[in-house]
């Protein structure tokens, strides 16, 4: 490897493709975004810019209550499917039966989108239907919404799809974790929570940020299992698809889809250049430790 | 339920089972306050996980531990009055030396103030005074040790559990920490427990020396039982470098006993042992405690001998191994300081005798 590096056209080639890659996938997005800017809008054979699209957007009342129920729908999902993702990872560190758990965690990933949503859409609906004649026999009103379609449905559906993720990346962090901290921290008197609060997770909370990112990600991008299971309410997603199905896409369109596209790479960005930053800094210190500044 | 409350440690028929793996049964041990006590065995034999029950970081499958005459058995590693010191990665990464030692302190919420004092303090005693904002990554391995100790040490428990706490270092660092740990044991006064595989880190520090293997314990004893006169079979094997014979019980009084051992019949000691005709039994004897002597060379009536073709020497610096081949085929070693005279000088193929004084011989029925 080191041997190709030494030809610096083969490095700066390199370069060139992966760039050629990158913008070759982002291409459409950074497209899509710079036509929101357009005041003539697709197509338009000039070009002035303008923030006009996106005042429109922001001044639309549906679009400006799907974004809310999109920020709480997504901290919901990050609030639920984190948690559950570094519990899971937690128990495979213990666990003896790992490739069990494994493919039990990972198994919602391999469902597509639309049968997984379908099919919890056939199971709230039943589980509905059970809750309305325990409701209508028994006289108990308190359970007759329990599952009709909303925002706990389609939170379920997110949750269901986002802890793998929630799972693969903390895991990951998790692997450089040695579990005789914690028994050494248990031993000083640290409680089982203090052991884990005070000493494991300063060590994966990079893990655990990243995985709130990509969650939120996910779930701030999730159409499929949304809109099957959301009831009666909008997302982002929903709405901007629903959009362009029914009017096609219009220049407020783009402007939705621009700010999807920003807030996206934001956020991954930004955990991104934290997490580069981290691993450049453990690189440094595990540099350091090789050379020890002073002998026993 | 108490106990004898001059016993750190008391240990009840102690087991753990991992699935159908036994790692530990039927473990009764007992240590005395404020000694240092070595766990010695071989990897894989059940030292750590005794070290562990202990310590209540892993729950017996059975029996009881006792900590000062009182039950510990179902309290959690937090709530028993020891800590414990371990191999390697047990200091937290993300905190400095300061605050990795006064890690227990500020869980107990000791005022600021003090926990600086006394953190400081022992810094002092375990050589790293001024290192309190070096984070552990610049630190040796040595030095990580040394932390880790300062750490157990400033919680002030009564029993402090050592988990091959050497066992990353060099050989000279070794040597060194194990005298550091004897000095600092004798100068805090409470009791120590060090599981090792290495006999002569064991040798260096311990008072008393538990043999532990297969899940159970051995032999107890001090330094010295354990090295000279070990009881069992495998604490003369584990030990030192050690010639075993084979043999059957021809004649025996309480006295001695004389045991076919295929390539003639010797004479040894039973006393301890007690051996019957017919018994099977062992015989140890330590390779330099062995000699070799010239086929015509008389003697003494208090020495035992077998025939024996000499080899090879192989120098190891301080001692030589001398190699001699018995007539079953047996390669026995007799270990010699390497300034020594006299056997070096044998030639390779020359016939000789294996001899040993009789009360040198130990008799081993398991």
């Amino acid at each position: 490897m080191l041997q190709d590096y030494r030809n610096p056209w083969l490095y700066r080639g390199m370069w060139v493709y992966l760039l050629l890659l990158v913008g070759a996938l982002l291409l459409p997005v950074f497209y899509t975004i710079y036509i929101s800017f357009n005041e003539h809008g697709f197509g338009a054979q000039i070009y002035d810019f303008t923030w006009d699209w996106y005042r429109v957007m922001l001044g639309n009342t549906q679009i400006i209550d799907s974004l809310r129920w999109t920020l709480g729908l997504g901290a919901a999902t990050v609030a639920i499917a984190v948690p559950m993702g570094l519990i899971a990872a937690k128990h495979y560190k213990r666990t003896r039966h790992k490739l069990v758990l494994v493919t039990l965690m990972l198994a919602p990933l391999f469902v597509p989108a639309d049968i997984l949503g379908s099919a919890l859409l056939v199971y709230f609906k039943n589980l509905n239907r059970a809750c309305n004649w325990l409701a209508d026999t028994l006289g108990l009103e308190w359970i007759r919404t329990w599952f009709e379609l909303g925002f706990g449905t389609a939170l379920v559906g997110q949750v269901l799809w986002t802890v793998p993720y929630a799972f693969i990346v903390i895991l990951i962090t998790m692997s450089r974790y040695h579990a005789q901290q914690t028994e050494a921290a248990r031993s000083c008197g640290a409680t089982g929570w203090q052991a884990f609060w005070r000493v494991e997770f300063p060590q994966i909370r990079v893990g655990v940020a990243s995985a709130s990112a990509f969650v939120f990600i996910l779930s701030f991008n999730e159409y499929t299992r949304t809109n099957l299971l959301k009831g009666g309410f909008d997302t982002f997603t929903t709405v901007l698809i629903s959009h362009m199905f029914n009017t096609g896409m219009s220049e407020d369109s783009y402007a939705m889809a621009g700010t999807v596209s920003v807030i996206s790479m934001l956020v991954v960005g930004g955990v991104l250049v934290w997490s580069l930053a981290r691993v450049e800094r453990l690189e440094r210190e595990a540099r350091a430790a090789a050379t020890p500044l002073g002998s026993a | 339920m108490s106990g004898n409350s001059e016993l750190a440690v008391e240990t009840l028929e102690l087991g753990r089972r991992y699935g159908r793996v036994t790692a530990l049964e039927g473990v009764n041990l007992r240590v005395t306050k404020g000694s240092y006590f070595v766990l010695l065995g071989p990897s894989g034999g059940g030292k750590t996980t005794l070290l562990r029950l202990i310590g209540g970081l892993v729950r017996p499958s059975a029996g009881r531990v006792r900590l000062h005459g009182r039950d510990v058995t179902d309290l959690p590693a937090n709530e028993r009055p020891t800590t414990m010191v371990f191999q390697s990665y047990a200091l937290f990464p993300h905190m400095s030396v300061a605050r990795n030692v006064g890690f227990g302190l500020a869980l107990r919420r000791v005022a600021k103030r003090e926990v600086r004092e006394r953190v400081d303090r022992m810094l002092d005693l375990v050589g790293l005074t001024g290192y309190q904002e070096r984070m552990p990554h610049e630190l040796s391995g040595g030095q990580q040790q040394r932390v880790q100790l300062a750490r157990s040490l400033v919680l002030d428990r009564d029993v402090l559990l050592l988990d091959e706490p050497l066992a990353a270092l060099d050989e000279k660092l070794r040597k060194e920490m194990c005298f550091e740990l004897k000095r600092i044991q004798e100068q805090v006064g409470i009791t120590f427990i060090h599981v090792t595989h290495n006999q002569e880190e064991a040798m260096t520090v311990a008072d008393r020396i538990a043999i532990i293997a297969s899940g159970r314990l051995i032999e107890e004893g001090s330094s010295r039982e354990i090295y000279e006169h070990p009881a069992r079979r495998f604490t003369a094997e584990f030990i030192g470098e050690t010639k075993i014979f084979e043999g059957t019980v021809e004649a025996a009084d309480g006295a001695r006993a004389r045991v076919d051992i295929g390539i003639g019949v010797i004479e040894v000691g039973n006393r301890d042992a007690n051996v019957r005709v017919r018994d099977a039994v062992s015989i140890s004897i330590r390779s330099e405690l062995l000699e070799l002597l010239a086929p015509d060379e008389t003697a003494s009536a208090a020495m035992q001998s077998v025939p024996a073709t000499y080899e090879k020497t192989i120098y190891l610096g301080l001692t030589s191994s001398h190699r001699v081949r018995l007539p079953d085929g047996a390669e026995v070693g007799v270990r010699r300081f390497s300034g020594a005279r006299g056997t070096a000088r044998i030639e390779p193929g020359a016939q000789v005798r294996l001899a040993w004084h009789m009360e040198d011989a130990r008799l081993h029925t398991s």
